[in-house]
């Protein structure tokens, strides 16, 4: 039996404790998108019964009247390619794919995302009109990527009034993108026109400005991997916390939000000094691509580095050595169908090799070059 | 520059999803209900949970749940304890998953020292109902902090009040055992 002062007293401090708490502003627009998501979800878990029903449907006509059941009509150029392909060439001697695919990882809802080369991914829904670019700085400097979602009516598109473009229409997770698909010089502006603009339709299409961006410095974020995308667009977007510690006065978080911008990652901490956060944004990456490390570097209050790294299906563990011999696991989690891991480092320290665990605790890749802020790829 | 090997796919039109996602749109009633429950929502998943972060991201995916089923939650005789249920079913299933993925070897070992430490009353009674069970942890903050009655905390917890008396009864118990939290009767 709980004594009238001890009821007082309890309250007292559950409401102290509580009041305490002060929650960030209220973020409505991760909630829609959230919303959004499990809508989608549900959506999508009932066009697959739909799609089973109709494969049925096909399927016993197809006996039906005689004939064998038809081959699958999506396959790409290169089978062992992921996704459908939208467009495919050389830039400066290196082979080039732009393509729509599914970048969850396997098990995990689809997340459909266009992607060049299989990776840093561009997670877009269908929507006619809106395009993205995307330069991937010192792998192939001078050269950006770009496609442009077309209303159906629209053939291709030409490319600074002499190179005619194909539209084509692919397919990822349920959704068709009606799509065209180049590479072009970042050396002087790009106009692209439709190729048959139908009546009272636009004949210009505007691409995003990569060529003014600044190269990457300590105070000017990277870029390169990261798509650029006009206006507003329709993507899949997550976000969940990686890693945190501590209570609301005194402790820090790492967090990921995971759209059209990037994977965005944002580190804040609170001591008695005060709050602070620092974030960033790095390329998308793919299941089986190279994975972005990201090093969010916090003064005071934090003094601590914050890593957070999308990884593989397969990492279960990072294991992050630091300088003064000592060393550190971080667990992965799951933010809607994809793996990261986080970890702080305090300032005073460096982190010197990064491990990755499988699941029995085997190393399946390590390395050294790790930034100590902004981020680099590495293929494990 | 040459563009070659550019084909043609074409699939099954699935338009039904891209009209799912198009179709949603904002809600006034929506938002402002949003703004005006997020930080009272915020405190009692922190309350739940003893982390900031996972209290947002627990409030979030509850406020989020209710904006698919705002028509539901706004016919609602009682929108809070719509809402209020949610948030306590997404906290004990996040509570559930962390048991099932996450084995004694698999505990985050990366607790920051100096800064994070937990301090003071408040740390006190965070870390002595992060020992208490969910439910008995739940049925705390919604007696002390929502002020409900046995009745609509058995309504946020879909058990009986009966269930929540003999939980609330455990919980004091093990609050008043625990040497971290009380000294004496002087809580």
């Amino acid at each position: 039996m709980v004594t009238v002062t001890e009821d007082t007293q309890l309250r007292r401090r559950v409401d102290d404790m509580l009041r305490a708490v002060q929650p960030s502003a209220v973020p409505l627009d991760a909630i829609v998108r959230r919303g959004n998501g499990i809508r989608l979800r549900r959506a999508g878990a009932a066009v697959v019964g739909v799609g089973l029903a109709g494969i049925l449907a096909v399927t016993t006509l197809a006996l039906d009247v005689g004939r064998q059941p038809a081959a699958p009509a999506a396959a790409p150029t290169d089978p062992a390619a992921p996704g459908e392909t939208i467009a495919t060439g050389t830039a400066d001697g290196h082979a080039w794919r732009l393509a729509v695919q599914d970048i969850a990882d396997p098990g995990s809802r689809c997340v459909p995302a266009i992607t060049v080369n299989g990776t840093d991914a561009d997670p877009v829904y269908p929507d006619p009109g809106y395009s993205a670019a995307v330069a991937l700085g010192a792998v192939l400097p001078g050269i950006a990527f770009g496609f442009i979602q077309l209303p159906a009516d629209i053939r291709g598109i030409i490319v600074n009034g002499r190179r005619y473009v194909p539209a084509v229409t692919v397919a990822a997770c349920g959704y068709r993108y009606h799509v065209a698909g180049f590479a072009y010089s970042l050396a002087q502006a790009t106009r692209i026109t439709a190729a048959n603009p139908p009546p009272g339709e636009p004949t210009d299409f505007a691409m995003p400005d990569l060529a003014s961006k600044p190269p990457a410095t300590e105070v000017t974020p990277q870029s390169a991997g990261v798509w650029v995308n006009m206006g507003r667009v329709s993507g899949a977007a997550a976000s969940g916390t990686l890693a945190s510690a501590g209570i609301p006065e005194k402790g820090w978080s790492i967090a990921v939000t995971f759209g059209t911008g990037g994977d965005c990652y944002e580190f804040s901490a609170s001591s008695s000094l005060g709050s602070a956060q620092t974030g960033a944004c790095g390329p998308v990456s793919t299941p089986d691509g190279p994975e972005t490390i990201m090093a969010l570097p916090l003064g005071l209050p934090g003094d601590a580095t914050a890593y957070a790294v999308q990884v593989s299906p397969r990492t279960a563990r990072l294991k992050a050595f630091l300088s003064n011999g000592s060393s550190e696991l971080a667990t992965p989690r799951v933010v809607d169908g994809r793996k990261y891991a986080a970890f702080v480092v305090p300032n005073a320290l460096r982190l010197s090799r990064l491990n990755w665990l499988d699941a029995a605790g085997a190393v399946i890749a390590s390395t050294t070059a790790l930034p100590r802020y902004g981020y680099v790829q590495f293929q494990p | 520059m040459l563009l070659a090997g550019v084909e043609q796919v074409v699939t099954e039109p699935r338009d039904e999803l891209a009209a799912a996602h198009d179709a949603i749109s904002y809600d006034e009633d929506f938002s402002a209900f949003a703004a005006s429950r997020w930080p009272g929502l915020v405190r009692l998943a922190f309350g739940l949970t003893g982390d900031r972060w996972t209290a947002e991201d627990i409030a979030q995916t509850a406020l989020a749940k209710a904006y698919v089923a705002w028509r539901r939650v706004s016919g609602a005789a009682d929108p809070d304890a719509y809402l209020r249920r949610i948030l306590v079913n997404t906290s004990n299933r996040r509570f559930r998953k962390r048991r099932v993925t996450e084995q004694p070897g698999d505990l985050p070992e990366l607790a920051v020292e100096g800064p994070a430490d937990l301090v003071g009353e408040r740390a006190a009674l965070v870390a002595a109902l992060r020992q208490l069970p969910a439910r008995q942890r739940a049925v705390i903050v919604l007696r002390y902090w929502d002020d409900l009655t046995d009745v609509q905390i058995a309504a946020a917890l879909g058990c009986s009040p009966g269930t929540v008396r003999s939980q609330l009864s455990r919980a004091l118990a093990a609050l008043r055992a625990n040497p971290a939290f009380g000294e004496g009767d002087e809580w």
